[in-house]
């Protein structure tokens, strides 16, 4: 990796990797549950249609389930690296800063004022990300705490701790409603419906469709703005149409899966690790890394607790609490 | 000492320093510092106002002299029943975990000279309770919670310190890595509740969100017999620990022994936090707003314990109180109202663009 004359090597190596654990941990996702239906027998109904109930668990239950594992996976790791260069913090992650809190909160207000459709909760949980996107960039801006990466995390965790406490609020004060919306407060890709991954598809590829032309831009950002605006760039609208980026896809995976914390900061770490800081290989990377930890998360989540279910960010969180600790704990925070 | 030659007179001071009143008793004198009397006074108002409030309000309204009297046994044998039984106990509760944290947050506070480094921010408070649901959810018996509690503390307080080499100069690290092992230790919470069965999931349910709903008397009694044994301790630790507030060099010519003071320091915020939250689960916002509401009132730069002890009792029930009348008759629990008024707060800390951080 250190060594420069072997990097396309050693990117084609990892995507080799990455590549043969996406089809493992699909397989994973498909085969393993927390019922009685064997591996085995899942594998079998996968080729023929003899065994019913294991088809039907395979095809109905398993099948959508990781497609949106899939979907919310990319949409994550996509947004958390980009938030990364757009904030040049390496600690920078979506379920950390408050965007997550921002989309779910949002939606638990939506929820409590009285709508109900799905398609709205897209929307409302898009709104919800934007919002707290900007407050992350309203911080980024002010003297002395922009360029201390910790003290973001800090803001972030204010903020978010704060509005889980309004969602409980509301939650308490409406029983009524209050089963529908504890989803938005934990999040699960469990129990969701089927059209769920359907309907969130568009989301995520109109995200990653307006992050291809800010890929350049903010590589030219790593520089540093003077040398980013000297190359003919606008590091302000990168900034600014890369939170946008970011708010549609953590807002429709926020919509999909509930808050999910934590992935958007393992995907970047590993993909840096992989193929070096170089956004223009990790973002690549990125989507299919974070199909693979949401995948294995939730493989994980299913076994720990048979016949219950853990939520997905229980898992996700014993990845990434140590990860984040190596990452402060590194010589020197990386800046990017 | 008779027999020491003359020395030269001490100067004959008469007049107290300015702010200080010098209150003598024969031989013995002692320098006061005024304000931190007068507002260890006013918060001591403050407390028995909230207090009387706090008894008196409830599904069955009383007065708050009926309520009071009745804490004392006067009045209606059905007064004295619904005070003394239900509201007293309860209230006691909260002054006593009120006052451990806001001791534990100062302590902690001072030593990382960060004011945001609060057993709650740095993950004690997390530790804690994923160890009383530990014990809740595996071994049911009464002292185990406070026992567990104080395992849990320890370790996230170790791990946190531990992970991130001190407290000190590495500033936010520190409360960043503190907040990893909380979220390490609020899944391991998430783990277990999600493993059990949905009655003692029920019975658990507090401890991740902090009421005082759930107190266990035990818990409660360790707390008040720790909590007058941590206080004077505190008390004598607050001397080092203004010393402490210079540089380490600085500190250690004034003859502070930095690493014995650092451990104890230490030792004595883990003892009182896993006292509290055995009782009242992870209401850490108590810890970061009680020492700085004492330090504003108190207004000088030394370690305000008695005085963050007593904002931090008031502050508590205060906030139970909110939570039991608010949406009455659903009650929000203590850590719920704590998050709601705390968060801002916490913002406004982060985000003042020229804020001197150090305490």
């Amino acid at each position: 990796m250190s060594s420069s004359a072997s990097r396309p090597q050693v990117v084609k190596r990892s995507w080799l990797i990455c590549l043969t654990l996406v089809v493992l941990s699909v397989l994973a996702s498909l085969l393993i549950g927390a019922g009685d239906v064997s591996p085995g027998r899942s594998a079998q109904a996968l080729w023929s249609g003899a065994d019913s109930e294991a088809r039907f668990i395979v095809m109905e239950l398993r099948w959508p389930r990781t497609l949106l594992g899939a979907m919310v996976g990319m949409a994550l790791g996509a947004a958390g690296v980009i938030l990364q260069s757009a904030t040049r913090n390496p600690l920078a992650e979506p379920g950390l800063l408050g965007v997550s809190a921002g989309a779910s909160f949002a939606v638990v207000l939506a929820i409590s004022l009285g709508s109900s459709a799905a398609t709205l909760n897209l929307g409302v949980a898009v709104a919800g990300a934007l919002a707290g996107c900007f407050l992350v960039l309203l911080v980024t801006q002010l003297r002395g705490i922009g360029s201390d990466p910790v003290r973001l995390i800090l803001v972030g965790a204010a903020f978010t701790s704060m509005l889980m406490a309004i969602s409980t609020l509301i939650l308490l004060s409406d029983q009524r409603s209050a089963d529908e919306m504890r989803f938005w407060v934990i999040g699960a890709l469990a129990g969701r419906p089927t059209e769920t991954a359907y309907s969130s598809a568009p989301g995520v590829l109109l995200g990653l469709l307006l992050m291809l032309p800010l890929i350049r831009p903010l590589a030219a950002l790593a520089l540093g703005e003077r040398v980013a605006t000297g190359l003919g760039h606008h590091p302000q609208l990168t900034r600014m149409s890369a939170l946008v980026c970011v708010a549609i896809l953590v807002g429709t995976a926020t919509a999909a899966a509930g808050p999910i914390a934590f992935v958007g900061l393992i995907v970047p770490f590993v993909a840096r690790r992989l193929v070096g800081p170089d956004i223009r290989r990790t973002l690549w990377l990125s989507l299919l890394i974070g199909p693979i930890i949401i995948l294995f998360a939730d493989t994980i989540s299913r076994l720990v607790v048979k016949p219950y279910e853990l939520p997905i960010g229980v898992v996700t969180a014993f990845i990434g609490a140590p990860i984040l600790i190596a990452v402060v704990r590194g010589h020197r925070l990386p800046t990017l | 000492m008779t027999a020491l030659p003359t020395l030269p007179t001490r100067p004959v001071v008469s007049e107290a320093p300015a702010g200080y009143a010098w209150w003598r008793f024969g031989r013995y004198s002692i320098l006061v510092h005024r304000r931190a009397w007068s507002s260890g006074f006013l918060l001591i108002a403050a407390m028995i106002i909230v207090s009387g409030i706090s008894l008196a309000s409830g599904a069955a309204g009383l007065s708050p002299w009926t309520a009071l009297a009745a804490a004392i046994g006067q009045g209606e044998p059905m007064h004295v029943f619904l005070v003394q039984e239900l509201r007293l106990q309860r209230l006691i509760a909260g002054l006593l975990t009120g006052a451990a944290l806001g001791v534990a947050g100062c302590l902690l506070q001072t030593l990382a000279r960060n004011r945001l480094a609060t057993p709650g921010i740095i993950g004690i408070d997390d530790g804690a309770t994923a160890f009383a649901v530990a014990s809740i959810v595996a071994i049911p018996t009464t002292l185990a919670p406070s026992a567990l509690a104080l395992t849990g503390a320890a370790t996230a307080a170790g791990l946190a310190f531990g992970l991130s080499g001190g407290a000190g100069a590495r500033g936010y690290r520190f409360i960043v890595v503190g907040i990893a092992v909380g979220a390490l230790f609020g899944a391991l919470t998430n783990l277990m509740l999600a493993r059990t069965d949905m009655d003692s999931a029920n019975q658990a349910y507090p401890w991740t969100v902090g009421s005082l709903n759930a107190r266990p008397a035990q818990a409660v009694w360790l707390l008040g017999i720790g909590l007058l044994a941590g206080l004077p301790v505190a008390k004598y630790l607050g001397r080092a620990l203004t010393l402490m507030r210079f540089s380490d060099s600085v500190a250690t010519g004034l003859g502070v022994p930095l690493k014995r003071m650092r451990v104890m320091t230490l030792l004595l915020t883990v003892f009182l936090t896993a006292l509290a939250v055995a009782v009242v689960g992870p209401v850490g916002l108590i810890a970061l707003a009680a020492p700085e509401v004492a330090r504003y009132l108190v207004g000088h730069q030394g370690v305000p314990v008695f005085n963050a002890a007593l904002a931090g009792a008031t502050l508590m029930s205060l906030a139970d109180w909110v939570g039991r009348t608010l949406m009455a008759p659903i009650e929000i629990p203590v850590g719920v109202i704590m998050a709601v008024i705390g968060g801002p707060y916490l913002l406004w800390i982060l985000l003042r663009p020229s804020a001197r951080r150090a305490p």
